[in-house]
């Protein structure tokens, strides 16, 4: 498949304009999605519809260049909006991103409507911008995505401390002398960009999940947040290819959709295994921990019963040690372990005492307690 | 404890500051002139504008009158001399990086635009890492440190900022014992050193004991001097509306 995608021309161009939509909107979206802003692009992605429609009833053009300015239009004008709601009324800001979202995209498609009602067939295709098509990517188009990709990342790379001041501690930056309005404001626009570039790829409904999903992912696999932006690039990239080709193969089938489908694999897989912060490894660890706790415990109770008798070797009952450790937990497996371990041995059946290896080992951790307590 | 000789430099003198959202006034109309080389602490009941006070100073908000001079210049021309440790609730801690990283972010104020950290911001990261006793926890992750130990990272961001004046929004809240006495410690040291130190504060069986002023806040300023002089029951009544006795 590989082969076939660099030999035919229309998937060549299809997979390297999905490859550039798919990081910037990851890259992007790290930021966003370390910021809470997840929805931001989510209500700039929906508000960018009536500038596609706009610019076509206004120049009667279906140029991708033309369209897109009118998106990067209105998607701009959606976030000034937010921002001045959020600014000059007592609306939280998940309220002005439901006011901004819900209108501009009632309003694009009010228009989309109007202009499809039109007698003439030259609007035909607007509405691909919905859902997407990778297909009717060019390679002219490619060119000028690939360029704004560049300028993307330059501008990222450049100012890569102080977006890390914007993320982590604005208020912080802002007092160290960095206008972070200046910052927030280039952000926006940074996103702005990386949302219209995708609109012909993924379209106005779920391009947002190509700037939140990478980056949810690959928050789970890194604690740095520069590998963070790379591997959500990589995520976001990946995910774009595969969706794009396999829309591309399939006629008809938008492609925004599918890359959606590629992605919630990838959030999934990562939510679940990924180490550290996988549900799944969560699990493995909290067993782990419980198994330590119940050999600690069992120890500790029999350590103590030995302190009581002169004779190190004496056997104590199985029942006192139920007695004495934690209740619920399987008393006989814990033992068997114990005396695998060399720390315990069963002096005649159902009697068990500690060895010199477990006293070590007893005191050792309830050292470590009391220094802790410290 | 404080030579006189010290006391008519300002470090910070606020004027007529009145803070306001939308039409609740936060803070109304004080005066407050922080002395070079002491160490002060804001107190006041919850919701007295002590956070205002300290951003305010900042200009992180916008005042509705009044001013702020530090050293006698507006915050803009003398932030280099201002170091800011906020309250440590105020960022998130699950952001992905480590305590290196976020002491390195004291340096950028002196970097300025674009320019990255080098080897000679690290330096000045670990010494001051070592200072506040976390230079072994250099490389660990932020969201796996304890109250305490954020606090340090904190504090030591401020330390290497090199500044003048240290303006610290509730450094005590939710910290250790030993912690405790490390910050008081380290603030008593900077206080030998000549700096200025503002601490909004809330435990009063401390302040004696940590403090040599005091500034009494309740939107309006109740009192402000030395704490031998002011810090007494019937100041504490005005400032808490009798809710508090020492």
């Amino acid at each position: 498949m590989l082969g076939e995608i660099f030999s035919d021309y229309t998937l060549r161009t299809v997979s390297i304009g999905s490859a550039v939509v798919g990081a910037c909107g990851a890259v992007i979206g790290s930021f966003a999605v370390l910021r809470r802003q997840s929805l931001v692009g989510d209500a700039l992605t929906h508000s960018a519809l009536p500038g596609i429609v706009l610019a076509f009833i206004v120049t009667g053009s279906k140029d991708i260049s033309v369209l897109l300015t009118g998106a990067f239009i209105s998607a701009f004008i959606g976030a000034a909006f937010m921002r001045f709601i959020i600014k000059n009324t007592q609306i939280k800001e998940d309220t002005s991103l439901g006011i901004v979202l819900s209108v501009f995209f009632g309003l694009g498609i009010v228009l989309l409507t109007y202009v499809q009602k039109q007698p003439d067939a030259t609007q035909a295709g607007l509405e691909t911008f919905l859902f997407g098509q990778a297909a009717t990517i060019m390679q002219r188009d490619v060119v000028f995505m690939s360029v704004v990709m560049l300028v993307i990342l330059g501008v990222v790379f450049t100012f890569w401390k102080e977006f890390k001041l914007l993320v982590f501690d604005a208020e912080y930056g802002q007092s160290s002398g960095f206008n972070m309005r200046y910052m927030d404001i280039l952000l926006t626009v940074l996103m702005v960009l990386a949302i219209v570039l995708g609109l012909q790829t993924v379209g106005v409904v779920l391009m947002s999940a190509m700037v939140v999903a990478p980056a949810a992912s690959a928050r789970q696999w890194t604690d740095k947040m520069g590998i963070m932006v790379l591997l959500s690039a990589v995520f976001g990239a990946f995910s774009a290819v595969i969706g794009a080709v396999v829309s591309s193969l399939y006629t008809k089938l938008p492609t925004g959709p599918v890359i959606v489908v590629v992605l919630s694999s990838v959030v999934f897989v990562s939510l679940v295994l990924s180490p550290r912060r996988g549900i799944f490894w969560q699990l493995v660890k909290y067993e782990k921990n419980k198994r330590a706790l119940r050999l600690e415990a069992t120890l500790a109770a029999l350590r103590e019963l030995s302190m009581q008798h002169e004779d190190k070797c004496h056997g104590h009952e199985e029942c006192v040690l139920r007695v004495m450790k934690s209740e619920g937990a399987p008393l006989g497996k814990t033992l068997r372990l114990l005396s695998q371990k060399g720390w315990a041995t069963e002096v005649t059946r159902g009697k068990w005492a500690i060895t010199e290896e477990g006293l070590k080992e007893a005191d050792k951790f309830l050292h470590l307690i009391k220094d802790n307590n410290q | 404890m404080v030579t006189e000789t010290n006391t008519h430099v300002s470090a910070i003198k606020i004027e007529d500051l009145t803070v306001a959202y939308r039409d609740k006034p936060v803070l109304w109309d004080v005066d407050l002139d922080v002395p070079a080389g002491v160490l002060m602490a804001v107190s006041g009941p919850n919701g007295a504008g002590k956070t205002t006070l300290i951003k305010s100073i900042l200009g992180l908000i916008k005042p509705v009158a009044g001013q702020v001079q530090v050293f006698g210049m507006s915050y803009r021309q003398n932030r280099k001399t201002v170091a800011y440790v906020p309250q440590k609730s105020s960022v998130d801690w699950d952001f992905p990086t480590d305590v290196l990283d976020v002491v390195l972010m004291g340096r950028y104020g002196h970097l300025g635009w674009i320019k990255r950290p080098g080897k000679k911001d690290k330096d000045l990261a670990k010494e001051a890492l070592d200072k506040v006793g976390m230079l072994h926890l250099s490389y660990r992750q932020i969201n796996q440190l304890s109250g305490g130990q954020k606090q340090r990272v904190f504090l030591a961001r401020a330390l290497v900022q090199d500044a003048m004046v240290y303006l610290m929004d509730e450094p005590f809240q939710g910290i250790d014992a030993v912690t405790e006495r490390t910050i008081i410690g380290l603030l008593k040291e900077l206080r030998s050193l000549g700096k200025t130190v503002l601490v909004v504060h809330h435990d009063l069986q401390t302040v004696k004991e940590y403090f040599d002023r005091i500034a009494l806040l309740n939107i309006r300023l109740i009192v402000a001097g030395a704490v031998d002089d002011i810090f007494t029951d019937e100041n504490l009544k005005k400032t808490y509306g009798g809710l508090k006795t020492f």
